[in-house]
């Protein structure tokens, strides 16, 4: 039971970002950690108020394990933050073993997030990650330059970005986000191509390739040459691709790129997202997803546009979804 | 000395890992000192009593004198002071004499000796030979190797490189070499205190979270990355992996 007193001032902002999945993934506030800023969520326990998030994206994990870039790994550049981390990490075999028990016992659900150079290389990863307790949802990061041949994220080629994210689909019953890359183009037939691979959500979008060099003649300012832009310089073309995706499929979307406060959230809601994930702010503000969720609660209601661009919908089951 | 973040103003994403530069246990306080280069920090400055600058820390591991040490040598340069003031105040207060190299590259860039205790032993080195010695820090260095138990390095990466190379090359110069390595081989093992390398450095970077999660400010260790950060910001200098050109 709810006091009448909350009931006038709190609204309920919990969001199902999986509706046609059999196990759903009912967040309790529409904010999440975007992947690698709360790393496994475990560095954050006891620091951070973790249950107060809507989920927990984790950091980029792939097959084997991996060292990470050289240093330098992060410039700050105007109104934003440019970073070659290089997915380090143990692999999933590990990640899964040491971290998705604690996950388990965690009332925020966690979403793994998943790397891979090679489209079939997603299926694997859904594989391990199938039917471990503690998993919530998928995310397939289509976005990181990091394992991208050539610098071109998958998610740049719809054909690719579709083939990994059937394999994911094929090998688990998960809910599955796909996180777009800013700089993929034609983004209409690339969301409904990822929905018709079954994709139950999409993140729009992960940090934009991007490069800083050494004006003292040194080369590149970073470490690897794949590194990518976030932060607030990022937020107005994620909402480009998050509106351009909401006009082609009804699915739902999670806004990502330079959300520092309540106003940049609402932005992204009134864009046509249903969620919002906090990457870079988080690095300064670890707490501020749980505060976003606050405010929000308080704030109310958003109003959100709906499908527009019809024409093309494919006729899928999800399409067909009255909203 | 500590680390601490502290909330950047509009912007700017990251907060700035700002040393602690001294601590007044019985008032409180502690001292920062924030550089006018970095567009995050005059804001800092500018705060007043009663203020609330949303710190996260003390972050990090800090610097540490050896029991051993009876004589501490410091070389900084330009605005890599402040994160030896701890130590240095912590080693006076014990009895120990301390020597600060401070190298700049003009008299107008050197640290003010009225900020330095008046016990400390100051040599200046500056660029342009305004000030001191004409040329770099590090040519101060080979004076001091044999009368110093210890020594800290704080500044730029090619600071740290050449002082560390010149701290390598130290036990073989001296002829205490041998003793003292496998002592502190036997020492890893066993995990009993002994004998830690001559130098420790200070690396100045800016770190993502501050937190250990991030791995944005990791740099390359003796064995595997290191987070500056988090078995940071001190470092002994056979921790951390150097290039072999230094």
């Amino acid at each position: 039971m709810t006091l009448a007193g909350d009931a006038r001032t709190l609204t309920d902002i919990s969001v199902d970002l999986a509706p046609q999945r059999p196990g759903r993934l009912l967040v309790r506030t529409p904010f999440l950690a975007a992947a690698g800023c709360l790393g496994y969520g475990v560095e954050g326990e006891g620091q951070v108020p973790l249950d107060r998030f809507g989920a927990i994206v984790t950091r980029g994990v792939t097959l084997a394990p991996r060292s990470g870039s050289p240093p330098p790994r992060m410039a700050e550049v105007p109104s934003g933050l440019l970073h070659a981390i290089g997915l380090p990490g143990p692999g999933i075999e590990a990640v899964l073993e040491r971290y998705a028990p604690r996950w388990l016992a965690w009332s925020v659900p966690v979403i793994l997030s998943l790397c891979a150079a090679e489209a079939v290389d997603f299926g694997s990863l859904a594989q391990r990650a199938d039917g471990v307790p503690g998993v919530a949802a998928l995310e397939l990061d289509l976005a990181s330059p990091d394992l991208a041949r050539g610098g071109r994220p998958l998610s740049l080629d719809p054909t690719l970005a579709a083939d990994a994210t059937a394999a994911a689909r094929a090998a688990t019953e998960l809910p599955i986000l796909v996180k777009l890359s800013p700089a993929a183009t034609d983004l209409r037939a690339l969301a409904r191509a990822l929905v018709e691979a079954g994709a139950d959500a999409l993140t729009c979008t992960g940090a934009m390739p991007a490069l800083a060099m050494d004006p003292r003649g040194g080369g590149p300012l970073l470490g690897s040459a794949a590194a990518a832009l976030s932060g607030p310089a990022l937020r107005p073309i994620s909402l480009r691709v998050v509106s351009e995706v909401r006009r082609a499929v009804s699915e739902p979307i999670v806004g990502c790129g330079g959300v520092s406060g309540l106003p940049d959230a609402l932005e992204y809601l009134a864009a046509g997202a249903d969620a919002v994930a906090i990457g870079t702010a988080a690095l300064a503000d670890p707490a501020l997803p749980a505060r976003l969720g606050d405010e929000l609660a308080a704030h109310g209601p958003v109003a959100r546009p709906g499908v527009t661009d019809r024409r093309r919908q494919p006729r899928t089951p999800h399409a067909a979804r009255p909203r | 000395m500590h680390f601490r973040g502290l909330g950047p103003p509009g912007s700017l994403p990251l907060r700035r890992p700002v040393a602690i530069a001294g601590i007044d246990r019985k008032r409180g306080e502690v001292t920062l000192h924030l550089p006018s280069t970095d567009a995050a920090t005059p804001w800092l400055a500018m705060r007043r009593a009663g203020d609330r600058a949303d710190p996260i820390g003390p972050l990090g591991r800090p610097l540490a004198i050896e029991p051993r040490t009876h004589h501490l040598l410091l070389i900084a340069e330009g605005l890599s002071v402040p994160p030896l003031g701890p130590l240095t105040e912590a080693a006076i207060a014990t009895g120990r004499r301390v020597a600060l190299l401070l190298g700049a590259r003009s008299a107008a860039e050197v640290y003010p000796s009225s900020l330095l205790p008046d016990e400390l032993e100051y040599v200046v080195a500056t660029q342009d030979g305004s000030l001191g010695h004409r040329g770099s820090v590090v040519d101060l260095v080979p004076a001091y190797e044999a009368w110093a138990d210890q020594a800290v390095a704080s500044g730029g990466p090619a600071l740290l490189e050449r002082v560390a190379h010149l701290a390598r090359g130290r036990d073989a110069r001296l002829g205490v070499a041998c003793l003292g390595r496998r002592t502190a081989r036997r020492g890893r093992r066993t995990g009993r205190v002994t004998r830690r390398s001559w130098l420790s450095v200070v690396l100045e970077q800016r770190v993502g979270c501050a937190l250990g999660v991030c791995l944005g400010c990791v740099v390359p260790g003796a064995s595997g990355p290191v987070r500056v950060c988090r078995e940071g910001p001190a470092f002994r200098a056979d921790e951390l992996a150097w290039e072999e050109s230094a």
